[in-house]
C-alpha cells in the first residue's frame, strides 16, 4: 500500500515537475493514436459496409435457352444439395418481366412488344451465412459452373473483390502506419523519460546511496510511461468521437441518401480498449527502455 | 575474534584508459574499527571506497562486506548493502529543493518507512549532530560544515553497522572539521565501523585510530596511532 502511494505520489510530481516536455509527448501520443485509430475507424466500418453487403449477396444462375421446363425440377434440388446453399428460388421468364415491369413503375410501357420469352431462367440462390464472402462465394460459384444447364453465372464479384481489396488495403496501411506510429510512441516516451530522469539525476544518485530498491526507483517511471500511454489513448479517442460525430452531423446532401441505409458507426468498445491498453503498453515500453539506458545502479 | 566487517583479497582495479587505480590491495576492517585512509589526491582512496559500497567494480580480486561477495559475477544486491551502510561524499550529495530534516528523512523514506516516522527519526539524529535549530531550513542556507552534518545525519539515519566516509571533511575549514570529527569519533564510540578516507594526514595524527597509507594504488598497513600513548611519550621526554 506504502509503495502503491508512493510510486502514485512521485509519478505525478515526476509529470508535474517537467511538464511542458510531459504534455509534447502526451500531445505527441494523441496525434499518433488520432491517425492509428482513424484508419481503424475507416477501415471497420468499410468491413461493416461489406457485411451487410455481403449478407445481402445472392448468385443468379441463367438457365441456358430453351431448357426444358422437366429439367427445372430436379435441377433446383441438385443446386439445393451443394454446399453453402441455403435457399434456391426459380425465376420464370414471366417472373423476370413482373419484376422488370416493377422496377421500371411507370415506365413499364418501355416493355410494350417485349415477350416474356426472350428473357432466360434464372435461379436466385441465397447462401448460407459462413459463404456470404468473395472466397466462399467463389466455392459455390465454381461448383455451379459445372452444371450444364447454367448458361450464365452472376454475383457481382466485380464489386466484392474490389471492395475486399479495397478494405485489404486500408487494413495494410493501418498495420504499417501503426507500425511506424508505434516506434515514434516508444522513441518519444522513452525520451521524455529520459529528461525527467536527468532532471532527477541527484535524487536518483543519492537513492542509489541510501539502498533504495531498483523497483522503488524504477516503478514510478515506469507508472508515468503508462499514465503518457493512457492520457495519449484517451485523448485520441475522445478527438476521433468529436471528429465522428461532427461528420455525421455535417454530412454533404449528396452523400446523405447514399449513408441513409449504411451506418457509420463508432469503434466498438472492445477497439476502444485494446487501443487504450495499446497506449498504455508502448507508455510503458518507453519508460522501459529509458530506464535501461539511464537507470544503472550505481 | 569477530569476523572482519569488510576483506579486501588482492583487489586490482585498472581503468579502460589503462590507469591503474588500485594494485594488489589486500585488507581486513573488523567491527567497531575507525580506519583512516591516508593518500594524496590520485592515489586510489576514493576507488577503493567506491569498491566497497560497489559504486565500481574492480578488475580483479576479492571484496567481502557484511559477509556479502561483492565481487562474485551477478552480485546484484547492491541495495542491500548499502543498507547496511552509511556513505558520506565530499560534495555532500544534498537535495537542494528540501529541508534540512526532508533530506534526512529521505533515506528512510525510500527504504520503505512511513513519513512520520522517518521525520521524527530524522529529527533524533539531526539533534545528536548539533542541527536541531535547523531543521525546516532549506539547505541551501546552510554553511559547507552545516550541510556535511546533514550529509552525516542522513548517512547514519538508518544505524547502519558500517559508515563509508569519502574526504568528508575535504571542503570545510579547521573548526568545521573539528566539529564533523567529533560527530564521527561518537559515532565510533557508539559501535560504528568508520571507513574515513582523507589526503590531509595532519588530521589523522590526531586521533588514535588505525591508519592505512595509499600511494600509486598500493596501500602500507598496520601502523595503529595512539595519540594517548604519544602523548605519554612526549611527557616522558
Amino acid at each position: 500500500m506504502f509503495f502503491l502511494q508512493y510510486v502514485m505520489r512521485r509519478a505525478f510530481q515526476n509529470m508535474k515537475g517537467n511538464l511542458f516536455p510531459n504534455l509534447i509527448t502526451i500531445g505527441i501520443i494523441v496525434i499518433s493514436m488520432l491517425i492509428f485509430s482513424t484508419f481503424s475507424l475507416l477501415a471497420f466500418n468499410l468491413t461493416n459496409f461489406l457485411k451487410i453487403w455481403e449478407d445481402k449477396i445472392e448468385i443468379l444462375a441463367y438457365l441456358k435457352q430453351g431448357t426444358p421446363s422437366s429439367e427445372v425440377e430436379p435441377l433446383l434440388r441438385k443446386t439445393r444439395l451443394l454446399e453453402g446453399v441455403e435457399v434456391v428460388r426459380y425465376v420464370s421468364p414471366f417472373d423476370a418481366m413482373t419484376f422488370m415491369e416493377t422496377k421500371l413503375g411507370g415506365q413499364k410501357n418501355l416493355l410494350g412488344g417485349i415477350q416474356p420469352t426472350v428473357l432466360p431462367p434464372s435461379f436466385e440462390i441465397q447462401l448460407k451465412k459462413d459463404y456470404r464472402n468473395s472466397t466462399k462465394i467463389k466455392e459455390v460459384v465454381s461448383q455451379l459452373k459445372k452444371i450444364p444447364q447454367f448458361e450464365e453465372i452472376q454475383y457481382g464479384q466485380e464489386w466484392v473483390e474490389t471492395f475486399s481489396v479495397l478494405v485489404h488495403i486500408l487494413r495494410l496501411t493501418q498495420w504499417i502506419l501503426g507500425g511506424l506510429l508505434l516506434i515514434a510512441i516508444v522513441f518519444i516516451t522513452s525520451n521524455t523519460l529520459q529528461l525527467t530522469i536527468s532532471s532527477r539525476r541527484e535524487e536518483i544518485e543519492v537513492m542509489h546511496w541510501v539502498g533504495a530498491s531498483p523497483s522503488f526507483i524504477r516503478v514510478p517511471f515506469y507508472v508515468e510511461g503508462l499514465i503518457q500511454g493512457l492520457l495519449g489513448g484517451v485523448l485520441a479517442i475522445l478527438f476521433l468521437f468529436l471528429l465522428h460525430q461532427g461528420f455525421l452531423l455535417y454530412i454533404p446532401p449528396s452523400m446523405q441518401a447514399w449513408l441513409a441505409r449504411i451506418p457509420v458507426l463508432f469503434l466498438p468498445p472492445e477497439t476502444i480498449v485494446w487501443i487504450l491498453l495499446g497506449g498504455m503498453v508502448l507508455g510503458f515500453f518507453g519508460s522501459i527502455v529509458a530506464s535501461m539506458r539511464v537507470l544503472k545502479y550505481k | 575474534m569477530d569476523e572482519p566487517i569488510i576483506e579486501m583479497c588482492h583487489v586490482f582495479k585498472t581503468y579502460p584508459s589503462q590507469i591503474s587505480a588500485l594494485s594488489d590491495v589486500s585488507l581486513e576492517i573488523s567491527p567497531g574499527e575507525f580506519t583512516f585512509i591516508v593518500g594524496p589526491s590520485g592515489s586510489g582512496k576514493s576507488t577503493l571506497l567506491r569498491i566497497l559500497f560497489s559504486a565500481e567494480k574492480p578488475t580483479s580480486g576479492e571484496v567481502v562486506v557484511h559477509g556479502m561477495h561483492i565481487t562474485q559475477p551477478g552480485f546484484k544486491k547492491i541495495y542491500q548493502l548499502r543498507r547496511k551502510m552509511g556513505i558520506v561524499s565530499q560534495d555532500f550529495k544534498l537535495l537542494r529543493d528540501r529541508t534540512v530534516n526532508a533530506n534526512v528523512a529521505f533515506a528512510l523514506e525510500i527504504t520503505g518507512h512511513a513519513r512520520k516516522e522517518a521525520k521524527n527519526r530524522a529529527s533524533e539524529v539531526l539533534r545528536r549532530v548539533g542541527l536541531e535549530d535547523r531543521e525546516g531550513d532549506s539547505i541551501l542556507s546552510l554553511s559547507a560544515g552545516e550541510k556535511q552534518r546533514v550529509a552525516i545525519a542522513r548517512a547514519v539515519v538508518h544505524s547502519p553497522p558500517l559508515l563509508i566516509a569519502d574526504e568528508p571533511t575535504g571542503n570545510l575549514d579547521a573548526k568545521m572539521i573539528l566539529d564533523v570529527m567529533e560527530i564521527f569519533t561518537d559515532l565510533h564510540q557508539k559501535g560504528t565501523t568508520i571507513v574515513f578516507s582523507t589526503q590531509f594526514t595532519g588530521l589523522v595524527k590526531h586521533y588514535p585510530y588505525r591508519v592505512i597509507q595509499i600511494l600509486n594504488g598500493q596501500i602500507s598497513d598496520g601502523r595503529r596511532v595512539d595519540i594517548h600513548q604519544e602523548k605519554e611519550v612526549k611527557a616522558g621526554e
